[in-house]
C-alpha cells in the first residue's frame, strides 16, 4: 500500500463523515407526517397511522404502510425490493427510496432544505 | 510490480482476447454476486466483485480498455437480469462510468496509488454516481441521505477488492503478464 492509498482511505472515511451534516438537514422537518413523492404528484399522510395507501409508481404499485408511528413499504412492483428490504423508518428525515418505481418515503415535511441543496 | 504496467500502443492480440476475457468475468462475478448475495439494504451498496475485472483491465491493458471492459460487463449483466434501460441499469452504468473516470486519473498519476488505492477510490465514486443518479430518476434529494452510510461501507468494499486484485496479480506468472502488458 502506498502513502497515496492510505490518503485515499483516509479522504474517503473523511468524507463519510462529512457527508453525516447533509441528513441533519433533511430532519429540520415535521415528525408528525409522511411525506410520499411519486411520479404523480405528492401526499401527505399523518404518522400516527394506521393506514395503507396504494402509491401508483412508475412500473406499479407502492405499498405504504404505517403503523404504530412507524413506515415501511410492504409491498413493491420494482424487480429488487430494495425498498422492501429497508424495513421501517420513523425518525424525522429518514427516508425509504425505490428508484425503479420513482416514489419517495419520507419522514416529515424537511425535504425542502436538502432538495434546495442540491440544486 | 509496476514495471509490467500496459503499453499505450499495445494493440495486440493477446490484449483483445484478455479485455474480452476481463468482459467475461466481470459479467460472471456481477451475475453471481447478485443472485448469491442478498443485496445490502442500503441502495446503491454491494460488495463490487465485478469492479475486480476493470481494476484488473486498467493495470493490464490500460484506461481505454478498462472503460470498455466496465461498460460491456454493465451491459451483459443488464441484460441478463433484465435491468438494462432501466432505472436499475442507469444507475448501474453510471457508478461504472464515474468509478472509471477516477480511477483512470488515479492510474495516470504513475506510482502515488497501488491497486488497492484505485478500487477504494473506485468504489467511493461508483457509490456517489449511483446516489446522484438515483436523485435525478426519482427527482429528489432524498437518496442522499444514504450517502454517509453507503460511503462508509463502500470503503470495506472498495479494501476487500482492491486487496483481491493484488493477491491475484501477485499469483500471475511474470511471463504471462509480460506478454499481456504487451
Amino acid at each position: 500500500m502506498t502513502q497515496g492509498d492510505r490518503l485515499m482511505i483516509v479522504a474517503v472515511a473523511l468524507l463519510a463523515v462529512l457527508a453525516w451534516p447533509v441528513t441533519y438537514l433533511a430532519a429540520s422537518g415535521r415528525s408528525d407526517v409522511v411525506v410520499v413523492t411519486g411520479p404523480h404528484g405528492r401526499s401527505e399522510i399523518p404518522l400516527e397511522g394506521p393506514s395503507t395507501v396504494d402509491v401508483e409508481g412508475a412500473g406499479g404499485p407502492v405499498t405504504v404502510v404505517i403503523q404504530d408511528g412507524e413506515v415501511r413499504v410492504a409491498a413493491s412492483t420494482c424487480p429488487d425490493k430494495l425498498c422492501v428490504r429497508q424495513g421501517v423508518i420513523s425518525g424525522p428525515g429518514e427516508a425509504i427510496v425505490c428508484v425503479p418505481n420513482g416514489v419517495t418515503v419520507r419522514v416529515g415535511g424537511g425535504g425542502d432544505a436538502l432538495d434546495s441543496v442540491v440544486r | 510490480m509496476r514495471s509490467t504496467r500496459w503499453s499505450a500502443d499495445g494493440e495486440t492480440t493477446r490484449s483483445l482476447a484478455t479485455a474480452g476475457l476481463l468482459v467475461a468475468l466481470g459479467a460472471v462475478l456481477g451475475l453471481v454476486e447478485s443472485s448469491i448475495l442478498p443485496p445490502l439494504p442500503v441502495p446503491g451498496v454491494r460488495l463490487g466483485l465485478a469492479n475486480i475485472a476493470v481494476v484488473l483491465a486498467l493495470f493490464l491493458l490500460g484506461p481505454r480498455k478498462a472503460l470498455v471492459v466496465s461498460i460491456l460487463r454493465v451491459v451483459l449483466v443488464g441484460m441478463a437480469a433484465g435491468s438494462l434501460g432501466g432505472p436499475a441499469g442507469l444507475l448501474a452504468l453510471a457508478g461504472a462510468v464515474c468509478a472509471w473516470a477516477v480511477m483512470a486519473g488515479m492510474a495516470s498519476r504513475g506510482d502515488a496509488f497501488s491497486v488497492v488505492g484505485w478500487s477504494v477510490a473506485g468504489a467511493a465514486a461508483h457509490v456517489i454516481g449511483q446516489l446522484v443518479a438515483a436523485c435525478l430518476v426519482v427527482g429528489s434529494a432524498a437518496p442522499l441521505l444514504f450517502a454517509p452510510v453507503s460511503l462508509a461501507l463502500s470503503l470495506g468494499c472498495g479494501l476487500s477488492v482492491g486487496y483481491s486484485v493484488r493477491l491475484l496479480l501477485s499469483r500471475l506468472p511474470l511471463k504471462v503478464r509480460a506478454e499481456v502488458t504487451g
